[in-house]
């Protein structure tokens, strides 16, 4: 492997966050490498969230670093070696590669489900009209909501509105995708057909980072699993380490009750 | 059933026939007035709007002293300041444009409101979104911010005018002849009270009534 090969889309060294005098983030060392899927899982408040809001600043981190593809994300040196707040311009220009899912879907409701997927394109990167929509039907095609491109986010099932999201992501033409429980906000029957799609992105060899509480789902996309609890990474490590055979006390009491539902759930095949 | 020979009926439809061209032409004066708070008080509100969300510590400042003061006085004060105090610092303002002027600015301190009120109530995670997406600052607001936060203060906007059309009544301190001066006036030079105030009250109504008609309008045509 040379060199180049080997510098993560994402790397996170000691990267800690508080609140006022709530850590709710600290020491994170992780790095993610091209076409890796990674699955935050926990319980919740644990950090997942706030750990891939520091990945694209949506929060700003104040311990440690987070680098995107080797460029450090927020922050400048000083001459005198100190972390400085870097301006909202490069902060966009180095977090370019990352595009982000939201629980909330967030679409922007008073605009079209094409126009949502287009306006990034047209407004942040000043690409032309009907090059950002040729684009944007691409994308929309790729989650399966072309026909829906006229329609307006509310008019549409929550799952819909999430496809629509990752559309929007997607359009945008990212090195890696952080998708924030992507399935938490819908109802039971919309889940699949979300995790279908994120399912297609990931054997398309999208890299993505996801917090999630589907643990099926997890172990089977994932190439790894980050046990969070409290701010801190627990353990890390394969699916079958992780979810399938956790050693790891902690781990283990979390996962019980999952067990405990997939043993019982062997005759419709979702057994750990 | 006789009548006094003096008129004095309940209400007096001739004389509330004679009143009408009169409070016609000071309905005029009272809309010119409303119009120039209207448009002027957006106008000033606005900008003191934008210049607050620039996140410039200052801008929030200047923003709060402003809101502060002219919505924490009655508008009469204000009135007396512009149109009684401003020649002493060198610049006379005839009725009219005094009135105008004071409703514009005491109007935008409150439409300036109403515009961060309609700001705040647009979802936290639809700026995320835009912001993680590589959208400057001047983008959200024009795109994402100013269509929505606009859209939901119309019914507030036309709240706000019926109260400042309501306010240029006020401006019959300074003279300037609109709707109450102008029902004053019939009051004193012909010692009538039912059919003036009773035209006053009427005329002040329609005005809201076209007001809310307006803004009912404005919402069908901008509806999502």
């Amino acid at each position: 492997m040379n060199a180049a090969v080997t510098i993560p889309i994402v790397s996170l060294r000691g990267v800690g966050k508080s609140f006022g005098a709530n850590r709710v983030l600290a020491d994170i060392d992780l790095d993610i490498q091209k076409g890796e899927v990674v699955s935050l899982i926990g319980p919740s408040g644990s950090g997942k969230t706030t750990l891939l809001r520091c990945v694209n600043f949506l929060e700003a981190y104040d311990e440690g670093e987070v680098r995107i593809r080797g460029a450090l994300l927020g922050y400048r040196r000083s001459a005198a070696g100190r972390l400085k707040p870097e301006t909202e311009r490069i902060i966009s220009e180095v977090r370019a590669p990352v595009a982000m899912v939201f629980q909330q879907f967030n679409l922007w409701p008073h605009m079209t489900v094409l126009e949502n997927v287009m306006a990034p394109l047209t407004l942040a990167k000043a690409m032309r009209e009907d090059r950002a929509r040729a684009l944007a039907g691409e994308a929309l095609a790729r989650v399966g909501m072309s026909a829906k491109a006229g329609a307006r986010p509310p008019e549409l099932s929550g799952g819909q509105q999430q496809r629509v999201g990752i559309a929007r992501a997607l359009a945008m033409d990212p090195e890696v995708m952080l998708l924030d429980e992507p399935t938490s906000a819908l109802d039971p029957e919309l889940v699949d057909e979300v995790l279908e799609v994120i399912k297609s992105l990931s054997r398309a060899g999208m890299t993505m980072i996801m917090a999630t509480h589907e643990m099926s789902f997890a172990a089977e996309v994932s190439d790894r699993i980050v046990f969070m609890e409290k701010g801190h990474i627990v353990t890390l490590g394969t699916p079958r380490e992780v979810i399938h055979q956790p050693t790891h006390p902690r781990v283990r009491a979390f996962l019980q009750p999952w067990i405990r539902r997939s043993l019982n759930n062997t005759t419709m095949g979702v057994a750990p | 059933m006789d009548q006094p020979a003096d008129g004095a009926h309940v209400i007096d439809f001739v004389l509330l026939g004679q009143l009408l061209p009169v409070f016609g032409a000071a309905a005029l004066r009272t809309v010119m007035l409303t119009l120039v708070g209207l448009v002027g008080g957006l106008v000033c509100g606005f900008c003191f709007h934008a210049l607050r969300e620039t996140g410039w510590r200052m801008a929030a400042c200047v923003y709060q002293v402003y809101t502060g003061v002219w919505r924490g006085m009655p508008f009469l004060i204000h009135l007396f300041i512009v149109y009684f105090g401003l020649p002493n610092a060198g610049i006379s303002l005839d009725p009219f444009a005094a009135a105008g002027l004071t409703l514009a600015v005491y109007g935008g301190a409150y439409f300036a409101e109403i515009f961060r009120a309609c700001w705040q109530s647009i979802p936290r995670g639809q700026i995320e979104a835009a912001r993680c997406m590589g959208l400057p600052a001047r983008q959200i607001f024009r795109v994402i911010e100013c269509p929505q936060a606009l859209r939901a203060s119309l019914p507030l906007i036309a709240s706000q005018t019926i109260l400042l059309m309501k306010e240029s009544a006020l401006a019959s301190v300074v003279t300037y002849p609109e709707l109450t001066m102008t029902a004053g006036k019939v009051v004193s030079a012909q010692f009538v009270y039912v059919e003036p105030y009773l035209l006053l009250a009427l005329c002040y109504w329609g005005l809201s009534l076209l007001i809310n008609l307006a803004a009912r309008a404005l919402r069908a045509r901008f509806a999502i």
